[in-house]
């Protein structure tokens, strides 16, 4: 797939998150963003064409926020256009952000994801969400007490917890090599800005000494739950060439879903057992890849930002999406290959384990990668990248995106 | 023992509305016709699986449509009691205030059966014990009343091939 219009990310804006900004009301949060942004593109409001922006339904009570915040995220005249796909909210702003560039239609393009958790209660927000779940469940006749407690919280760690469980049965991974993700996550934290979750002093000892929230996984282990936004501008490749320094180019996006393991899609599917065999990321990662023309992603991607609440995923996403071996990432991890001075960094923003404004989330990853490819972000690498990875995932049946890009623009086949 | 703290930033307060939005309001609509046999079945203590005759796939819980052919299974299997748990995890029951009690939940795969679901163990079973692949067998409850918790819990089975996967390791 050769674009007619190559797409490119000039910069990228975040607000300070925060578990509760009592400061600022939503549409604040969300302007903060979006200025922070324009403001480092060093372009004007009106230079920009379209709006996408996106949050995860009902997780603050609001349901059509973008109604009383049309002039805080700078869409006065503009077409305007929500996306919401749950945790993936993020990922899917980008992608529809890259599709209004790609297809021609707009030059300048205006992704916002953003999220005020404190202001609602994230739990009514799941509830709505997991209906098609629940419709599965009280067919075969489940109170909703014994519901509440079978599905773990009915959250997404009641998810995270069977994937780690199954997680670390395949690769032998054991609770400290989790805790090791934590603390790289946290510590790479307070290097960063604008992150929630700064720890520059905890150490693994820290983490394996808090109780269970649902075994396998520690209180210590969990993500927080954040309020924050995150802006990112697109532009077609002429105009970025005369606005940023470094364009980074989008090369690659995909979404795919998978099916949850355990029920399955309304009581259909296919009848996955396992939770971490995860086929829709290995999917996804694939069309992104060949989009981008990636053959070896393990030694052509120079840095990856995946979406981790929770530190098992973080060692199943980096082998799924094809950075690393099979059962090999926590060896990785212990010997500091995936740090900030390693051969192939991740995470280095502290990750979704230390902020985790859902409907910013998976825009975030994408940005920061972008960032390190630019050279602008919290928490530099030292060496030089060339290409990185975003990745975003939500829920337990929900999509899995990839934000595949580079310095240099889509090699054009034919 | 708590964690380190985080640094925190002190943001100056606004003014907030309290507002409720009761969930347990709405009327959700749901159709039970579908598992009607199922039940049935539970309730009679006998487990039954729904068999896709396109790729020979059973399914337990049935499912209505199997997603490998597209097909809508329709051929009722007997399946044993036991069966392997495929995952596991662990929970507090809704009155267990003060957390004492956790609750083994496990996603059995049925003998038979080639998908998972959910269920609990009794609760004097320690859940760092609860490993996958390990042996259970149905218990059914003493008043059954056509539901998923005509299976009261399922309790653990002796299994030989622990000792046999230890010997191994150890070499």
């Amino acid at each position: 797939m050769a674009h007619k219009v190559q797409p490119a990310i000039i910069s990228c804006g975040f607000c300070e998150h925060a578990s509760k900004r009592s400061d600022v009301n939503m549409a604040e949060l969300v302007n903060e963003a979006v200025e922070d942004c324009i403001t480092k593109a060093n372009i004007d409001w009106k230079d920009i064409d379209a709006v996408v922006n996106g949050n995860m339904p009902a997780f603050e009570g609001a349901n059509m926020p973008e109604l009383w915040m049309g002039d805080h995220m700078a869409s006065k005249n503009k077409p305007l256009l929500r996306v919401t796909t749950g945790g993936t909210t993020g990922g899917s702003v980008t992608i529809a952000g890259y599709y209004s560039v790609a297809s021609g239609l707009y030059d300048m393009v205006l992704c916002i994801g953003f999220e005020q958790q404190s202001c609602g209660d994230t739990t009514v927000g799941l509830a709505s969400v997991a209906l098609g779940e629940f419709s599965i469940f009280s067919d075969l006749g489940y109170t909703i007490e014994r519901m509440r407690s079978n599905m773990g919280s009915g959250a997404a760690i009641g998810v995270a917890s069977y994937q780690a469980m199954n997680y670390m049965r395949r690769s032998r991974a054991t609770e400290e090599d989790l805790a090791r993700v934590v603390v790289q996550n946290r510590r790479n934290a307070a290097k960063n800005w604008w992150t929630h979750l700064k720890m520059p002093t905890i150490t693994i000892e820290d983490v394996l000494d808090t109780p269970y929230i649902s075994f396998p996984l520690r209180f210590g282990m969990v993500c927080p739950a954040s309020d924050g936004a995150c802006a990112m501008l697109i532009t077609t490749e002429e105009k970025a060439k005369q606005i940023a320094d470094i364009p980074v180019y989008i090369n690659g996006v995909a979404s795919y879903s998978n099916e949850s393991a355990i029920i399955g899609i309304d009581c259909a599917g296919a009848g996955q057992t396992d939770p971490c065999e995860q086929l829709g990321a290995m999917k996804s990662a694939e069309v992104a890849y060949g989009q981008a023309g990636i053959s070896f992603p393990n030694k052509e991607i120079d840095y990856a930002e995946v979406y981790s609440p929770f530190p098992n995923q973080e060692l199943m996403w980096v082998e799924r999406i094809g950075l690393f071996e099979e059962n090999q990432a926590p060896e990785a991890y212990r010997n500091g290959v995936t740090a900030l001075n390693g051969e192939l960094p991740v995470n280095c923003s502290g990750g979704v384990n230390s902020t985790n404004a859902i409907g910013a989330s998976a825009m975030e990853r994408p940005a920061e990668a972008a960032l390190q490819i630019m050279g602008k972000a919290g928490n530099q690498v030292p060496k030089t990248v060339h290409t990185a990875l975003g990745h975003g995932w939500g829920g337990s049946i929900n999509l899995i995106t990839h934000v595949v890009m580079s310095d240099e623009p889509q090699r054009k086949w034919r | 023992m708590p964690l380190p703290d985080y640094i925190k930033k002190q943001y100056k307060k606004t003014r907030t509305l309290h507002g409720n939005w009761y969930l347990m309001n709405y009327k959700y609509k749901f159709n039970l016709s579908r598992t009607k046999v199922f039940l049935k079945g539970l309730k009679d203590g006998v487990c039954l699986g729904l068999k896709c005759r396109s790729c020979n796939t059973v399914s337990f819980p049935p499912r209505l449509i199997c997603g490998r052919c597209l097909v809508m299974p329709d051929q009722w299997v007997r399946l044993p009691e036991t069966g392997t748990i495929a995952t596991g995890s662990a929970t507090y029951e809704a009155d267990d205030k003060n957390r004492e009690r956790p609750l083994p939940v496990i996603a059995v795969r049925q003998d038979g059966a080639d998908t998972i679901w959910l269920h609990n163990m009794p609760k004097d079973i320690d859940f760092h014990s609860v490993y996958i692949g390990m042996p259970v067998k149905a218990v059914w409850a003493k008043e059954r009343t056509g539901s998923w918790f005509d299976i009261d819990y399922y309790d653990a089975l002796e299994d030989p091939a622990v000792e046999l996967n230890k010997k191994e390791q150890e070499k």
